[in-house]
């Protein structure tokens, strides 16, 4: 992102500026719950910069929206809760049909991240699961839990993270656990 | 998009709106026997359901849905389509429910009024999905213009006596109401 603001709706946002490379972990603090979203979803494509450039991996979210969406995934800030197992496997499924992922595939793999994700509570895991169903790039996380730094990073460990928080603890709770997992 | 895509929509969508999809068509039952008679009350009463139900399909009723559809790499047309399809369900088994219960207390025929009611169903659902994503004045004209639609629908049938003119009229408004929830919903910013 160069100089990216967004100022559709509310007090505007930006400009941002920020480079994420393959398998590097980026962690931005800002003021308040809603620009770190907004960051989070200009970062994922999902809401468009009025001014300035973002370009996921070559594309442009203006124009090529859809191919943004399959590079990078976002997991939103709020929990989900799921009441069984039943439930979370027709969620899984529900994320592999609009991504076009084989179902069957993505709950193996969703379920095999679960049990990575040990000690996260579940209602935090299911997002993320399901966001990586898609086999993204980038992994856009906003305000995620910092208690939860260490397992998050070791579950997703090759990709390429960009995580929006509130406060620089949090943001230190991920660069500190990513940089000790980074590889040598 | 692929057919897996709007079917996961479709059904995800429903699923959370089968308590709605249940009242509606309770509702339309109960004044389908009480006012087995006439037209007016298919057209008028079904279309006011489809439009409430179209209503209530505002982003943030779902937001996990809302957020998978956004962050999922569909085109705002395409979502359209799959989400206007729910609030076009529900409506049609609200009118099956209408039919079948007058039917029951009297009413003579069935298919006609199942269809003319059914061309002022849809045009006025789909017109009210528009203001789902807008606010203020515009939201209001929306309503406005759903209503007038199913009002017009019934005066084609009713003072001209045309229904190929109410059917031709209903796929006319259907169309351009879906293509603009389209390209409202491509423009949307779900901050």
């Amino acid at each position: 992102m160069r100089e990216a603001c967004f100022a559709a709706s509310g007090a505007p946002v930006g400009p941002v500026t920020l480079d994420v490379r393959p398998g590097e972990r980026v962690a931005r603090v800002y003021a308040d719950a809603r620009e770190a979203t907004i960051a989070a979803m200009l970062a994922a494509g999902i809401v468009k910069a009025g001014s300035g450039s973002v370009l996921i991996d070559q594309y442009d979210p203006r124009v090529q929206s859809a191919h943004c969406k399959r590079i990078a995934a976002f997991v939103p800030h709020a929990a989900l809760p799921l009441p069984d197992e039943a439930e979370f496997e027709r969620y899984i499924a529900y994320r592999a049909a609009l991504w076009d992922v084989d179902p069957m595939r993505a709950v193996a793999r969703a379920k095999l991240l679960m049990e990575r994700l040990e000690g996260v509570h579940e209602a935090f895991a299911y997002p993320l699961a399901g966001a990586l169903v898609s086999g993204p790039k980038l992994l856009v996380l906003d305000r995620p839990q910092a208690a939860y730094a260490r397992q998050i990073i070791a579950a997703i460990r090759p990709l390429a993270v960009f995580s929006t928080h509130l406060n620089a603890a949090a943001a230190q709770a991920f660069s500190a656990v990513a940089a000790a997992a980074a590889p040598a | 998009m692929t057919g897996r895509a709007f079917f996961a929509i479709v059904g995800a969508r429903l699923r959370g709106d089968r308590r709605t999809l249940i009242y509606a068509c309770a509702s339309a039952a109960v004044v389908g026997f009480v006012q087995p008679r006439g037209l007016a009350g298919p057209v008028f009463f079904c279309s006011l359901l489809g439009i409430v139900i179209a209503l209530v399909q505002n982003p943030g009723r779902y937001p996990h849905l809302d957020l998978c559809e956004q962050s999922a790499p569909l085109y705002g047309r395409e979502l359209a389509r799959a989400k206007a399809l729910v609030p076009c369900i529900v409506a049609t088994l609200a009118t099956v429910a209408y039919c079948v219960a007058a039917e029951v207390a009297g009413l003579r025929d069935l298919a006609a009024t199942f269809t003319i009611a059914l061309a002022a169903v849809i045009p006025s659902t789909l017109t009210a999905l528009s203001a789902t994503i807008r606010t203020g004045t515009s939201q209001i004209l929306y309503v406005v213009m759903a209503c007038g639609v199913s009002a017009i629908a019934f005066a084609l049938v009713v003072a001209a006596g045309s229904v190929p003119a109410e059917l031709g009229f209903a796929a006319l408004v259907s169309f351009f109401a879906l293509r603009q929830y389209g390209e409202a919903l491509a423009r949307y910013d779900p901050v």
